[in-house]
């Protein structure tokens, strides 16, 4: 099968592979990243499309998200994609060239988790840039062959690299059986939010709602296709007169709510919000403890849906972007190179939200 | 029979903790009704609650009304359409009437229909009576060797049956449930039927844990109500568990019991809400969702009474130790036995005999 070799006449052996490095708290530095052995399954590849995501920020604010805390130096980065540069000797269904999507994390294959397929639940779960194992903002990463999924020619890498994100939306839709006939509502219209009604119609769903409480947001998520959006606050108070508001966007029932905020007041909406024997799938991770009027939602048969990343979802998120049934491309909102002043920058303008929804890195 | 006589007595809900026996004029015979003469009828949990407190949630008792809705008893009289039934029948009763009409009716889903009449729900009139009349297809014929208060345990046991149902209990589902009251009794015993290897039940209360123990639990814990001692009892549930819980079902309601069981469910697995113990929960919701573990809410019951007289026919379910205390008909029958069920404790099931 061969080994794959160098690509594109790069004198790979003299490169230093360097990658954004999380030292401490806001504190981020490009440094040399030394590559593991290829083993006989993996891939190298040279990282082209990187995006940052919200728990990529959290880290470099915080240096830890729920229970996984940043110990020591760990390279940033998961939504990503990029050109094969090698593979290794097992590897049959990729050639060095190879334009591909990257699905982040490894799970151990032989739990039972993994042999039921929910191999996202896996305890052992290997993810890029989840502490302790390193991300993939560098110039060249190691991955298992079976991890990578090839990028038709109309599928840019930047594309590819928001497979992961969308993938978050996908699986959402997919817990929820979305179909033509469930009418959505999507409680919060950043990243998530929008990836999540992006699939939401790509899964045939007549009509969708969105709400937030930033008015710039909303006009976006409407021209990505929303049917309403209703502007919403942040006081509790106001969760029925909202819902009231939502009900009337709608028309007819929401028959599933996907609260892509994670909070007490989002959720208390959307519970209020979906018709009987519908599903309010929690996607966005807001607080960890909440507050919510869980038993008038439970005596109508309301299930919560509970959301964890992905599984099995590039295929699908490459099929909807190759046939143009999704298009991803006007999330990116702001592009950076690789250099240390450009990454800084990209952080800062990713924390900041607004108006940033997506920022990507070229490298 | 000299019926022409009889006056069809009820037991009227009049105010708080005021119930009388008094007349009850019955509807007239629809042509796919029935009338039927009660036989057996049990108190639940919501009629002590309206009994003390003129109401549930948002059903507000406004006028007198009859109380009970688990019941079963004799046809007396069947409408002239009806084909399934004979005078002499001997019928479990499915307390409510749904409109067959909207889109969650047509879809199945009655329980949730937003017009459904159900027995002793305010404002529509229950059961406990001499006689009621009842559309004919919600009563369902009990074979032989199944009785009459076996009959009125459909209704109770329809919860479990149906919570079963929608959480997919199966002979791979390791199941924990959270209280030993009767509602978390008829759902250990239905999880059985349904196959269940293995099921833990907690509560605070001893006498009802070793009750649940002759009942066939395969293990029992005592649970205090602090929430403090969360973690250090999901960790005996566990151990008991063995191999990690697939399906908790939270018989109570409350903030700690809810707590309890999404901590101790394995990922991807489901907590059912089948207790309505308080309206607002404070709880650990998204370390819960971050392990894909589904809330499921449970209302009554639908399509359940054949599978119940089934499980009841062939033995697979004996619902008779349930039945703990058994009163007459009378004014003082009546006070006893709200009495003794509101007081919990060693009473499980109290059964009317008419």
């Amino acid at each position: 099968m061969g080994k794959g070799g160098m690509s594109h006449g790069s004198s790979g052996g003299e490169e230093e592979n360097m990658a954004a490095w999380l030292l401490g708290v806001n504190n981020l530095k490009i440094q040399p990243f030394k590559l593991p052995p290829l083993g006989p399954h993996d891939a190298r590849i040279r990282m082209k499309a990187v995006g940052i995501c919200g728990s990529d920020v959290h880290y470099l604010k915080e240096m830890k998200l729920a229970d996984f805390v940043v110990k020591e130096p760990m390279v940033m980065g998961h939504e990503c994609a990029g050109i094969i540069e090698e593979v290794g000797p097992e590897v049959e269904h990729l050639v060095p060239g190879d334009r591909v999507a990257i699905e982040p994390g490894i799970s151990c294959w032989r739990c039972n988790l993994c042999k039921e397929g929910r191999y996202n639940l896996c305890t052992d779960m290997k993810f890029f840039a989840t502490p302790p194992v390193h991300g993939s903002l560098a110039n060249q990463i190691v991955h298992p062959a079976d991890l990578c999924f090839k990028l038709p020619d109309n599928v840019s890498l930047e594309e590819g690299a928001m497979c992961e994100p969308l993938s978050v939306g996908v699986h959402a839709c997919r817990r929820a059986n979305i179909g033509p006939e469930t009418n959505v509502l999507v409680m919060g219209a950043g990243p998530i939010g929008l990836v999540t009604l992006l699939a939401a119609r790509a899964f045939g769903s007549p009509r969708i709602v969105i709400v937030d409480v930033d008015d710039h947001r909303l006009s976006v998520a409407k021209e990505l296709g929303a049917d309403e959006t209703v502007k919403v606050s942040t006081d509790i108070k106001d969760v029925a007169a909202e819902i009231e508001q939502i009900k009337k966007a709608m028309g007819t029932g929401v028959d599933v709510s996907f609260d892509c905020a994670g909070f007490n007041k989002t959720m208390s909406t959307a519970l209020g919000a979906t018709f009987s024997g519908g599903k309010v799938c929690l996607v966005g991770m807001g607080h960890s403890i909440m507050t919510v009027p869980l038993t008038p939602a439970a005596v109508r048969e309301i299930d919560v849906v509970g959301i964890f990343r992905y599984k099995n979802t590039w295929p699908l998120c490459i099929e909807f972007l190759r046939s143009g049934k999704i298009d991803v491309k006007p999330l990116i909102t702001h592009r950076y190179g690789f250099s240390q002043k450009e990454v800084e920058e990209a952080f800062e303008t990713s924390a900041h939200g607004g108006k940033a929804i997506k920022v990507m890195f070229n490298l | 029979m000299g019926e022409e006589a009889e006056e069809n007595m009820a037991v009227w809900l009049l105010g708080v903790k005021t119930l009388k026996i008094q007349p009850y004029s019955l509807p007239s015979l629809g042509p796919h009704d029935v009338k039927v003469r009660m036989k057996a009828v049990g108190i639940c949990g919501s009629d002590v609650h309206h009994f003390k407190n003129m109401r549930v949630a948002n059903f507000v008792v406004k006028k007198p009304m009859v109380m009970g809705h688990e019941c079963a008893g004799i046809v007396e009289e069947i409408g002239s359409q009806v084909k399934s039934l004979a005078v002499g029948d001997r019928v479990a009763l499915e307390p409510g009437i749904c409109c067959r009409k909207c889109t969650i009716c047509k879809n199945g889903r009655y329980n949730l229909c937003p017009e459904m009449k159900f027995f002793g729900s305010p404002p529509t009139n229950g059961s406990l009576a001499n006689l009621v009349v009842h559309p004919a297809n919600l009563c369902f014929k009990l074979p032989d060797n199944v009785s009459l208060e076996e009959g009125a345990m459909c209704e109770p046991l329809s919860v479990g049956v149906h919570a079963c149902t929608r959480a997919g209990i199966c002979p791979k589902t390791k199941v924990l449930i959270v209280g030993a009251g009767p509602i978390g009794l008829v759902t250990m015993l239905a999880a059985r039927a349904f196959g269940a290897p293995k099921i833990v039940i907690v509560d605070i209360d001893e006498c009802r844990l070793s009750f649940a123990k002759n009942l066939g639990a395969d293990e029992i814990i005592h649970v205090s109500t602090d929430i403090q001692d969360v973690c250090e009892e999901v960790v005996k549930i566990q151990n008991a568990i063995g191999a990690g819980v697939d399906v908790s079902f939270d018989c109570v309601g409350f903030d700690k019991t809810m707590t309890m069981a999404l901590a101790a469910t394995c990922a991807g697995g489901k907590v059912c809400l089948v207790g309505l113990g308080q309206s607002e929960m404070s709880l650990p919701l998204t370390p819960a969702a971050a392990r894909e573990i589904d809330v499921i809410g449970i209302f009554r019951y639908r399509n359940t009474w054949p599978l119940c007289i089934e499980f009841l026919r062939s033995g697979k379910i004996d619902v008779k130790p349930l039945i703990t205390h058994r009163f007459s008909f009378t004014q003082q029958g009546v006070e006893d036995a709200f009495d003794i069920s509101s007081q919990g404790g060693n009473a499980i099931k109290v059964m009317f005999n008419l």
